[in-house]
């Protein structure tokens, strides 16, 4: 056999393809490359905290940062601004974070998450708001107190709020002056509504259309159901609570408060959600408001600027998108939700949430102290894109650029109205989204789809209640 | 007994003994080539494909929410998929988008290729290949943003421009019937641009002098595509439908930023359920099952229509 016999030319080239091979595996190995503890914020000792990406500009984040390093030098602080389309993206980002172990410390957490974070992943601040009381008690006095229990879950505090928004209706003033109407009263009822609209309607072109809504929890079907004096999922609140109400409220502000509110039992097949429903079906049939499919926030600014929408529930952070949209202060206004059986407004709110998993919760709890003093507040909050938690930030100046006129309206939505209350969000809030969502849309379809979309609504969040999270 | 008898069975070719042929070492230097250009492949495939699989198997198995540690359930997420009525809703809306629209992709993108590979000149046949590919290479979620705002019931371009013609608006997308169809629209437009491609080329490797001779023998217009273009296409068919109907069967982006899969139900997928049990639920063991139900339905399809070849597929 002659095979193993390899001849020297061979071997000389096999000899330098191998010498190759290894020189550039060498270099290779030696080149300064991105590893995983490059990413930002995994593994450098500092304080994480997740945002959603949206909410805060970079130069806001970058003002937040410096102000918080000026205070807290011995604290790295990182903001890690999450691009999510909405609350659930936002949840479903930051969980998958939390599963590869790069957890952030910190979460802001609007009301559609905070009972999963709190039941699951959150810490209660309680110790922590006791030990620093004398600290808070400008904070809290600057605070409605809906907006605190909000944030409470089973008698425990799990953020502070630092913003809201609750769903009045704004109102498009060149449309109003074109079908000759005036400006709704603060107690105006469900059939002045339907009135308005009608006569928008009457006045408006093929292509207009008088009210836009939008399917989801937060001012979908939701203001409806409050208006009506009902809710999706029967409505309790849990004991507890009077650590922080008698410590920081006074006596008339404590008045009914509990530890934070219990969505329970689902009620979709109650009379009151299906009146709500039987009367949002006949608004569709009669053309005076859009599919709520059919819009999404992102669209509507644009109609409703150039005049093709006469009103649309929205909060506080509408004022500064319809500025930009390029809308004067006199172009449009606010008022409350109109009156059914009740005049019950819903919100929704935000704040920080801190991680069980967090291994620098003193640290993340000096970060939350610093992002609710006002001064940070009102650098973060400038151009009106929400609403601030504290009372005291919302004045005339701040509205003077961009309006409404009617301001007052956003927190009086919370003084006037102290039942003004949370949008149902238990722990099982995903899949209760996905059902309203889902049946809200087949219900709608038209005035005989109601009931039966209601029963099997009915049914398949009585599966998702039962499911442990 | 005599020795002239005929043995009744005729001794078998005396094969040649086996002999060990020791690979030379130009063979182990070129194999060793070989696996090194296919490591990166390989790997890839193993660690984002085949352990992925096992790991939604695996996972299909228990209960996991992400945040707890997992707890063996054993069949049980497969029982709830299949009495979930979503998921059973969601793999008859899978299959019938799947037939619509592949059916209508291959049409389309047929009677396309057939049509710019008769007399063009070629810078028009260009324009139109760029045209008709153009949509292949964007962003599905971004056309279907995009789309999502044309064919808008109360604002959208789509219903203004029907209007002008005295059609009252269409709900594209919030009517049951209507927006399963205008998601297979907006895919098909968007998906149509590689069948074409595929058909283009293999129309191009069709020998001309089968056509001539078809010619001669007085073949014309449809009876040639019937009995030559056709069977000879067979084979670029067959890869053009395997790959429409396995992605078909994934579509999500479509349905979920056009019409998050409603009305209702009417337009919400396996892959959308899939997202929405993981993603949103955090049920991240039955959205494994789910999924492991669509790996095999897809399996499923793929060897029956490889099963059918047989049949419809000519190659020269």
């Amino acid at each position: 056999m002659t095979d193993s016999h390899v001849p020297r030319r061979t071997l000389l080239r096999y000899g330098a393809y191998g010498a190759g091979a290894a020189a550039l595996a060498a270099t290779a190995a030696s080149w300064e490359r991105l590893t995983g503890a490059d990413i930002p914020g995994r593994d450098d000792g500092s304080l994480v905290v997740a945002t959603l990406g949206s909410a805060f500009d970079p130069a806001t984040v970058e003002a937040l940062t410096q102000g918080f390093h000026r205070l807290h030098p011995d604290i790295p602080l990182r903001v890690n601004a999450v691009q999510a389309v909405d609350w659930s993206d936002f949840f479903a980002k930051i969980l998958t974070q939390i599963a590869a172990g790069t957890a952030p410390d910190l979460v802001y957490v609007a009301t559609e998450g905070v009972q999963l974070f709190a039941q699951r992943l959150g810490v209660p601040l309680d110790r922590w708001v006791r030990r620093d009381a004398a600290e808070l008690r400008e904070y809290f006095a600057d605070v409605h107190p809906s907006l605190v229990e909000s944030m409470m879950y089973e008698g425990n505090l799990y953020q502070l709020p630092m913003e809201f928004n609750a769903a009045d209706i704004y109102l498009n003033k060149q449309v109003l002056k074109r079908a000759g109407a005036g400006f709704p009263a603060a107690d105006w009822s469900r059939d002045d509504f339907t009135a308005l609209l009608r006569e928008m309607k009457r006045a408006g072109d093929a292509h207009f259309t008088p009210y836009f809504w939008t399917n989801r929890l937060w001012g979908g079907v939701m203001p409806w159901l409050f208006a009506n004096g009902t809710n999706l999922l029967k409505e309790s609140k849990a004991p507890g609570g009077s650590w922080l109400w008698d410590t920081f409220y006074p006596a008339a502000d404590r008045q009914g408060r509990g530890g934070g509110f219990r969505w329970t039992t689902p009620q979709a097949t109650a009379d009151r959600v299906e009146e709500a429903y039987d009367y949002l079906a006949s608004l569709v049939q009669e053309n005076l408001c859009s599919r709520p499919e059919g819009g999404n926030g992102s669209n509507l600014v644009g109609v409703f600027s150039t005049g093709r929408v006469g009103v649309t529930p929205a909060g506080g952070f509408w004022a500064g998108g319809l500025h930009l949209a390029g809308m004067r202060a006199a172009d449009y206004d606010v008022q409350y939700f109109p009156r059914w059986r009740t005049q019950r407004h819903q919100f929704g709110a935000a704040g920080y949430a801190l991680l069980r998993t967090s291994k620098k919760q003193e640290a993340a709890w000096e970060f939350i102290k610093y992002a609710a003093r006002k001064d940070t507040m009102t650098r973060l909050f400038q151009s009106n894109q929400t609403t601030p938690a504290r009372r005291s930030m919302l004045n005339a100046a701040r509205y003077a650029a961009s309006g409404p006129a009617h301001w007052q309206v956003f927190y009086d939505t919370l003084d006037r109205f102290p039942d003004t209350g949370p949008i149902p969000a238990p722990p099982q809030v995903a899949e209760v989204t996905d059902v309203l969502l889902k049946y809200t849309g087949t219900a709608l379809a038209s005035p005989r789809a109601v009931g039966p979309a209601l029963r099997r609504m009915q049914g398949d969040l009585e599966q998702a209640m039962e499911r442990e999270v | 007994m005599t020795n002239t008898q005929v043995p009744a069975v005729r001794p078998r070719p005396a094969t040649p003994p086996a002999v060990a042929v020791r690979p030379s070492v130009r063979d182990r230097g070129t194999r060793l080539l070989a696996a090194l250009f296919l490591a990166p492949t390989v790997v890839g495939i193993v660690v984002f494909t085949i352990v992925p699989i096992i790991g939604s198997l695996v996972l299909s198995l228990f209960h996991w929410n992400v945040i707890d540690p997992p707890r063996f359930a054993g069949g049980a997420n497969y029982r709830t998929t299949f009495t979930d009525s979503t998921v059973l809703v969601s793999f008859r809306n899978t299959l019938l988008f799947m037939v619509l629209a592949v059916s209508l992709q291959l049409l389309i993108a047929l009677a396309l290729a057939l049509a710019l590979n008769g007399r063009m000149p070629v810078w028009l046949r260009s324009v139109f290949r760029s045209a008709f590919f153009f949509p292949l290479v964007l962003s599905a979620a971004s056309i279907s943003v995009v789309m999502k705002y044309l064919f808008n019931q109360d604002f959208g371009v789509v219903n203004w421009l029907i209007g002008l013609v005295g059609v009252a608006p269409v709900p594209w997308l919030t009517s049951e019937h209507a927006a399963m169809a205008t998601v297979i629209l907006v895919y098909v437009w968007q998906q149509f641009g590689f069948s074409f491609l595929l058909f283009v080329g293999g129309l191009n490797n069709i020998p001309k002098e089968i056509h001539e001779a078809a010619a001669l023998d007085g073949a014309t217009g449809l009876r040639k595509h019937l009995g030559i273009t056709l069977p000879l296409l067979s084979p670029t068919l067959l890869v053009a439908s395997v790959v429409g109907i396995i992605n078909a069967l994934q579509v999500f982006e479509q349905p979920y930023v056009l019409t998050d899969g409603g009305p209702g139900d009417a337009t919400r997928t396996v892959v959308m359920v899939i997202y929405e049990r993981a993603f949103e639920q955090l049920d991240f063991g039955e959205a494994s099952a789910v999924g492991v139900l669509l790996f095999v339905l897809i399996m499923a399809v793929t060897a029956l229509q490889f099963r059918l070849s047989r049949r419809f597929v000519h190659y020269q």
